[in-house]
């Protein structure tokens, strides 16, 4: 058990079972705060431009974005990695820390995980809009169908990825669900007004939190958390194949699916971390979301961030190796060098060297730094993305069908959009569910509890 | 009134368990507990047994052989296509959706096969017997018709419980 001072307290201030319950649940009664209400409004226009991006798509083509016949993938396609990359470190927390019974991780799960499953709803609606006919959408399903039946092609990575993607944004959703059933038993019984009651009773769906209700609950937990932690790395490893089995320079790689992995937990990790500072800060849970949490998920950066930089690395040397020179031009004279040197050079430094600093204690502790490093990484990360995708397409082979890419005001707009639908997810999150998981934090409540007893008995022991 | 159960109200993790292992030790039957966080002690020796761990696993067993029989049928026997002269057998591209097939089947199997189990569904409504239950009370309910009345309240005093109430 989790019982040294080493690393810091879990949960500061010796709480009591009940007023966990009311610290967590306090911003759930309280009325909307100013803050509040402008990040709806904010997101909400945000949502407005996207929506309008959308139409203008569908109703007259993927002609009113930068793409052309060169550059097929563009903006969609980095934004649609982008996201599915946050939207892991929520399983990725939950769930290997789960597994490894980890136990600081109870009070950053939910919130991670409620980013994931938002953050991996943006993703989704990229490839889909990127189909051009979105109204043929359900092609993709193999169902039996009057055209042969033709089934689809189970070779094509583009349609592991369509089953990857709705798989895991079902099961993140199923395991987040799970998790906020006993809390939502908790609302209906603490509930002053009636419609909260209602509202909650409905689903925490009887929940009593009884012996054959806990045990189910967690042989359930463990059935999911061991086979999400599968789906995990598949879902970011089939991402990656879009790109590895195309015959494109700097996309033909075997690093990809572990560089993929590795690069979609970093990315949600520095989100968690954003998320994290500005949770613990408006609602004043610096009990339990505290600077221990912190500096462990700053130590996972770091190490994930040398990662990062030996598959930099590791990439342009095998480029160099290979003697190939479509190979060696993509990564010397495109990336490292050329046109696209701002990007490269960004990605490099945000994610492999700034997050670097965070080696210095006194640096992982200032929370403003943590917070610029995090903010880096989610800008390095999407660099990344448009690194792999853009440099690569504009020049590959024959000079003649290069061509320049830049996103039209269409595309713009349908980022934006979903910055605004997952801005309005985390508000809604915040106001309408307990942000921390109440029972798990109970039941770490009670091992630091018990840690501190022994710990000075066997002090005094020792004086005696 | 006549009443049915008798409820042992416990403050914290320690009495009830005391209270719980007294009660076995005597032999008294429990007809459940209700804690705010799951307590591996009770879990383990209170009696109930679930097998849910072992139904996902058939679950997997089931939707492996399902996913890929589909597969094997629509892309070699019902409708075999020539995508480049590869074999349209392909049995290692048929792996990845097998394996995330059957995730998602054993996620959402298991899910209903919890529901069903645990009697938990929307809207549903079991007697709550003591609303502070998921909060921070552990509470022992016995059944008056099933144990010696006197006997039971005595443990539960003996072991500190803050209040028994009849229900």
């Amino acid at each position: 058990m989790y019982n040294t001072e080493l690393r810091g307290p879990l949960i500061l201030g010796n709480k009591s079972l009940n007023q966990i319950t009311e610290d967590i649940t306090a911003p759930l009664y309280a009325r909307p705060k100013f803050w509040w209400i402008v990040g709806l409004g904010i997101s909400s226009t945000l949502m407005l431009f996207g929506a309008w991006a959308i139409y203008v798509t569908i109703s007259t083509g993927i002609g009113t974005w930068g793409v052309n016949n060169t550059v097929g993938w563009g903006w969609a396609i980095i934004n649609f990695v982008w996201w599915i990359g946050i939207g892991h470190a929520g399983t990725a927390f939950s769930i290997f820390l789960l597994i490894l019974r980890q136990e600081w991780r109870s009070s950053i799960n939910r919130a991670a995980e409620a980013m994931t499953v938002v953050a991996v709803g943006c993703a989704a609606l990229f490839p889909a809009l990127h189909m051009g006919r979105i109204w043929n959408f359900f092609f993709i399903f193999p169902y039996p169908n009057t055209r042969g039946p033709l089934w689809v092609n189970y070779n094509s990575p583009l349609f592991w990825d369509f089953i990857a993607i709705s798989a895991y944004l079902l099961i993140s959703a199923s395991f987040w669900y799970l998790g906020m059933i006993p809390d939502f038993a908790t609302i209906r019984d603490n509930a002053k007004s009636k419609v909260k009651k209602a509202v909650y009773g409905f689903f925490a769906m009887g929940w009593r939190g009884s012996v054959g209700e806990w045990k189910r609950y967690e042989g359930l937990s463990y059935i999911l958390g061991g086979i999400a932690a599968v789906l995990v790395v598949s879902v970011h490893s089939i991402v990656s194949t879009d790109f590895a089995v195309s015959v494109e320079p700097g996309w033909h790689t075997t690093i990809f699916p572990p560089y993929f992995v590795v690069g979609a937990i970093f990315s949600g990790f520095g989100m968690v971390m954003t998320l994290m500072i500005i949770m613990r800060k408006i609602y004043k849970l610096e009990d339990y979301i505290t600077n221990a949490h912190l500096d462990k998920v700053a130590k996972i950066l770091i190490f994930v961030s040398l990662i990062m930089g030996t598959a930099y690395m590791t990439e342009i040397f095998v480029a160099w190796y290979s003697g190939n020179e479509y190979e060696i031009f993509t990564f010397f004279h495109n990336r490292i060098t050329g046109d696209f040197t701002i990007q490269f050079w960004g990605m490099v430094i945000f994610n492999a060297i700034v997050p670097q600093l965070m080696w210095f204690k006194k640096i992982r502790s200032n929370l403003l730094i943590v917070f610029l490093i995090s903010i880096g990484i989610n800008v390095g990360m999407w660099f990344e993305r448009f690194n792999i995708v853009i440099t690569s397409l504009t020049k590959n082979y024959l000079p003649s069908a290069w061509a320049e890419y830049s996103p039209t005001f269409v595309e713009v707009s349908i980022y934006l959009g979903t910055l605004g639908i997952f801005i309005f997810g985390v508000l809604l999150f915040f106001k309408y569910i307990p942000v921390i998981a109440i029972s798990e934090v109970k039941a770490v409540n009670k091992h630091q509890v018990k840690g501190k007893k022994e710990k000075v008995t066997s002090e005094t022991l020792t004086e005696k | 009134m006549e009443t049915q159960y008798l409820l042992g109200v416990f403050d914290s993790e320690e009495p009830m368990l005391a209270a719980f292992r007294k009660m076995k030790e005597q032999e008294i039957e429990i007809e459940d507990i209700f804690t705010p966080y799951p307590i591996h002690e009770v879990l383990e020796n209170h009696g109930k047994k679930s097998k849910i761990t072992i139904v996902g696993w058939f679950y997997g067993f089931f939707a492996t052989i399902g996913v890929l029989a589909f597969l094997v049928y629509t892309a070699v026997i019902d409708w075999p296509l020539n995508y480049g002269g590869k074999p349209s057998n392909a049995f290692p591209s048929f792996l990845v959706i097998t394996i995330i097939l059957v995730i998602f089947s054993i996620t959402i199997l298991s899910l209903f096969t919890f529901a069903w189990r645990a009697n938990l569904w929307p809207s549903n409504v079991k007697p709550i017997y003591h609303e502070r239950a998921t909060n921070d009370k552990f509470v022992i309910l016995v059944n008056k018709e099933k144990v010696d009345e006197v006997k039971a309240s005595k443990v539960m005093k003996e072991t500190g419980a803050t209040e028994v109430i009849e229900k």
